[in-house]
């Protein structure tokens, strides 16, 4: 394992070649411009191909050729861009090629802002195309976090033929802290020679990847496809549960608001609140189960922290709770960073009042 | 005298088309020349959005379908990680020269070594006849019922000599497919281009003149006739860029 | 034990490499850091600030909204940031810049001229240097023998004057401060 300090966009590129990533193509966009910039450089080193494309549009559709030959591809971008990309990603999942999307959102709607926001939830988790299809959401909350995610990111696309995003506010994106980074990966992924166009091994009959399908065998497509979501329930979703055993209050961020309100449940709990938290890792499947088995006979009340406003989880987290406690929400947004003692006063707020 | 057999790259099926539809002869035009170049299992065809998309089905060979204008894009992706791949995109006039501008433009100015076979008939055939970007002056259509007015719609867009201004493409040509002395051109033109993209030598581009029976509402053979007296004297068929020949 | 440090100025003042240097040296002592930068939309001339944290435990929150240690390179800065440093803190202020302000009365200030100590050294770009031996001299937040360590590595295959010059800043900024 080798340690190194780096910056979020970095890391995430670096471990994307490390997990075989041998296609990149993108767009400009802020604070998403390192991922592109260092890729440009890295993977002609490791015989991989960079593009700048002339848009979002054409580059997520270059990923998709991409990704049609068997290689590990990659784009990146911010908000704005993702909404290009929509059409891409759809064409993705109807087309059943791995690839992966990494967002490092800012504040929206619209150009919105620069500045780091995490306004892209529903977007990421309900709908990143037309037509209704699901891609996993890995939501790291550290940068190692984010190099582990991002090195496994395609395991996960190839397995289920799907694309994968990686959601990760601007401010995990322009951070630097000391990540280990994994050994390269082999590059050549297995059990793709049925259906890539690389002509792997003797392969003589031909291959279509087709974005369109007649109408029955499109069904069975979905069909299929509503089965796999159900499986990434069972087997991939990803959660961290921190001091829930005893916990009166539950705390339900991702991301850098996760660790901004870890830091204020140690403060409250320090003061003899009983206060605990369930990270989502997985964005998309969500750990519904987590916050289902909660004992709600202890549970006086969920909060939903978020960098945005509204708050775009809470939907998710009330179809858990049930009405069986209130749900209480809190942000910041547009640009406008969560800080420690925001977040304190916050939860000690809805924590203190219900003594 | 050369036996006339359906080419290996083609499925044993109807294509598909229109009757009287020159998309057909083009398909088979492309079909044909990947078969005398022995690449019929070395092709990759980017079938674009549009009736062409049609070739989806009729296409032996490796076929990958892609968004409404975006086939150059897909077909950088594909050949930048296949290298050793023939790849071409098929595309028609209102994925090429309206939706996909971006794409092909800035594919041909990167030099991305594929080829592009453009089949311009003048209007989107497969949403039902409606105004394309080649649609021509006066040419009536669905979204234009008086006829084409270049003061609200601007003229017919010329894509060959736009791409020919651009220092990366190595070879641009345009043909006409209502004679037969076009046909045997364009097959030429065709497999020039291929070999010239097996030699690694960059972008080409081949625009093929075709027409639209059903939308132009005329039977096939007028619509050839209507071709040479109004098609062909806008879109002036020719070679305009050959850098070999530039040399 | 954690501190935190807001570094704070324009474009061009070397404020966000004050602040990765700092994180550096600090990892080198096998200590944790986070750094996170700010920046407006302009590429030169806008504000620049970047937040670092030191910490001999893991870093949770990497951000704070009260700071250990404000540093102030010029007056916009001063009147921006001044509110976000806890009291008791420690202030330094780039005192070559920031003449007029009314300071802070519940707080550790540290004045010093960086950019005339700097362009007497030879070079204003050394000002971030002068401010971390400020840092270093007041804090003990790394030892000075890693941050020479890490000039000696940042500035190895430029000429040895270079070097010199940011040792020599370094250690005028260590004496002030002390």
């Amino acid at each position: 394992m080798e340690k190194r300090f780096m910056k979020g966009c970095e890391a995430i590129a670096e471990a994307a070649v490390r997990g075989g990533c041998r296609f990149f193509a993108g767009y400009p966009i802020t604070p998403q411009n390192e991922i592109p910039e260092y890729l440009s450089w890295r993977l002609p080193e490791v015989g991989g191909a960079f593009v700048q494309g002339e848009s979002e549009v054409a580059s997520i559709n270059m990923v998709y050729g991409a990704a049609a030959t068997g290689k590990r591809a990659l784009t990146s971008s911010s908000g704005p861009g993702i909404s290009l990309k929509a059409e891409g990603i759809s064409y993705l999942a109807s087309a059943q090629l791995p690839a992966v999307i990494v967002n490092i959102s800012r504040g929206g709607p619209g150009l919105g802002s620069i500045q780091p926001a995490q306004s892209d939830y529903l977007q990421a988790t309900k709908a990143l195309g037309h037509g209704g299809f699901r891609a996993m959401v890995f939501a790291p909350a550290t940068l190692q976090e984010a190099v582990d995610l991002t090195y496994n990111a395609w395991d996960y696309a190839e397995r289920y033929r799907n694309p994968v995003m990686i959601l990760m506010d601007g401010c995990l994106g322009a951070i630097m802290e000391e990540v280990e980074l994994p050994e390269m990966k082999n590059s050549n992924p297995e059990d793709i020679e049925d259906w890539c166009l690389d002509r792997i091994g003797d392969r003589t009959d031909s291959h279509m990847i087709t974005p369109i399908l007649p109408e029955p065998a499109l069904e069975l497509l979905n069909k299929g496809k509503a089965m796999q979501y159900k499986m990434w329930e069972m087997l991939d979703t990803k959660v961290e549960e921190f001091m829930l055993e005893d916990a009166e209050y539950v705390v339900v961020a991702y991301g850098i608001a996760a660790r901004v309100a870890k830091e204020a449940i140690l403060r409250l709990r320090e003061e003899g609140y009983k206060v605990g938290m369930v990270r989502p890792i997985t964005l998309y499947p969500f750990p519904k189960a987590s916050l289902n088995n909660l004992d709600y006979t202890k549970v006086k009340g969920v909060i939903d922290i978020e960098m945005t406003i509204p708050a775009q989880m809470r939907e998710d987290i009330e179809l858990q709770v049930k009405d069986r406690c209130p749900v209480h929400e809190y942000g910041r947004s547009g640009g406008m960073l969560l800080d420690d003692e925001g977040v304190y006063e916050a939860i000690a707020e809805i924590v203190k009042g219900g003594e | 005298m050369a036996e006339y057999k359906r080419p290996k790259s083609l499925m044993p099926m109807a294509t598909g088309y229109c009757p009287g539809c020159l998309h057909a002869l083009a398909t088979r035009l492309v079909a044909d020349v990947i078969d005398e170049l022995g690449q019929a299992e070395n092709a990759i065809n980017v079938v674009s959005v549009g009736c062409s998309a049609l070739n989806l089905y009729s296409w032996c060979g490796d076929v990958i379908g892609s968004a409404h204008g975006r086939a150059p894009a897909v077909a950088t992706g594909v050949k930048r990680c296949l290298p050793e791949r023939l790849v071409f995109t098929y595309q028609g006039d209102g994925d090429l020269a309206a939706i996909g501008l971006a794409e092909i433009m800035s594919a041909a100015n990167r030099g991305e070594n594929f080829t592009v076979v453009f089949a311009n008939n003048q209007t989107y055939g497969m949403t039902g006849g409606q105004m394309a970007p080649t649609t021509l002056l006066g040419q009536k259509t669905t979204t234009s019922r008086d006829g084409r007015d270049c003061l609200t719609t601007g003229y017919p867009m010329k894509m060959c000599e736009l791409i020919s201004v651009l220092e990366a493409p190595v070879f641009v040509a345009r043909y006409a497919l209502n004679t037969p002395k076009g046909v045997m051109d364009a097959k030429k033109g065709i497999k020039k281009a291929f070999e010239k993209q097996l030699r690694g030598e960059g972008f080409t581009f081949i625009e093929l003149l075709t027409n639209c029976p059903t939308n132009w509402g005329m039977n096939p053979l007028d619509t050839l006739e209507y071709m040479n007296t109004n098609t062909i004297p806008y879109f002036t068929p020719g070679v305009f860029k050959d850098k070999e020949a530039e040399k | 034990m954690k501190q935190s440090f807001v570094f704070s100025g324009s474009g061009g003042q070397g404020i966000m490499s004050a602040g990765i240097m700092l994180a550096y040296a600090a990892i080198d002592e096998a200590k944790h850091a986070t750094y996170l930068p700010e920046y407006g939309p302009e590429q030169r001339g806008g504000s620049a600030k970047c937040t670092v944290i030191i910490s001999d435990g893991d870093i949770i929150s990497p951000l704070t909204k009260k700071c250990d240690n404000l540093i102030c390179m010029n007056e916009q800065a001063y009147r921006k940031f001044s509110d976000d440093l806890k009291p008791g803190g420690l202030l330094v202020l780039n005192s070559s810049r920031i003449k007029n302000e009314e300071v802070r009365d519940d707080v550790r200030v540290l004045s010093i001229p960086v950019d005339d100590i700097a362009l007497e050294l030879g070079n204003v770009k050394v000002a971030n240097i002068v401010l971390i031996g400020a840092l270093i001299g007041a804090t003990d937040i790394v030892s000075k023998d890693v941050f020479v360590k890490s000039l000696e590595e940042k500035f190895k295959s430029k000429k040895p004057e270079i070097l010199e010059m940011n040792i020599n800043a370094l250690n005028k900024g260590i004496e002030l401060a002390k």
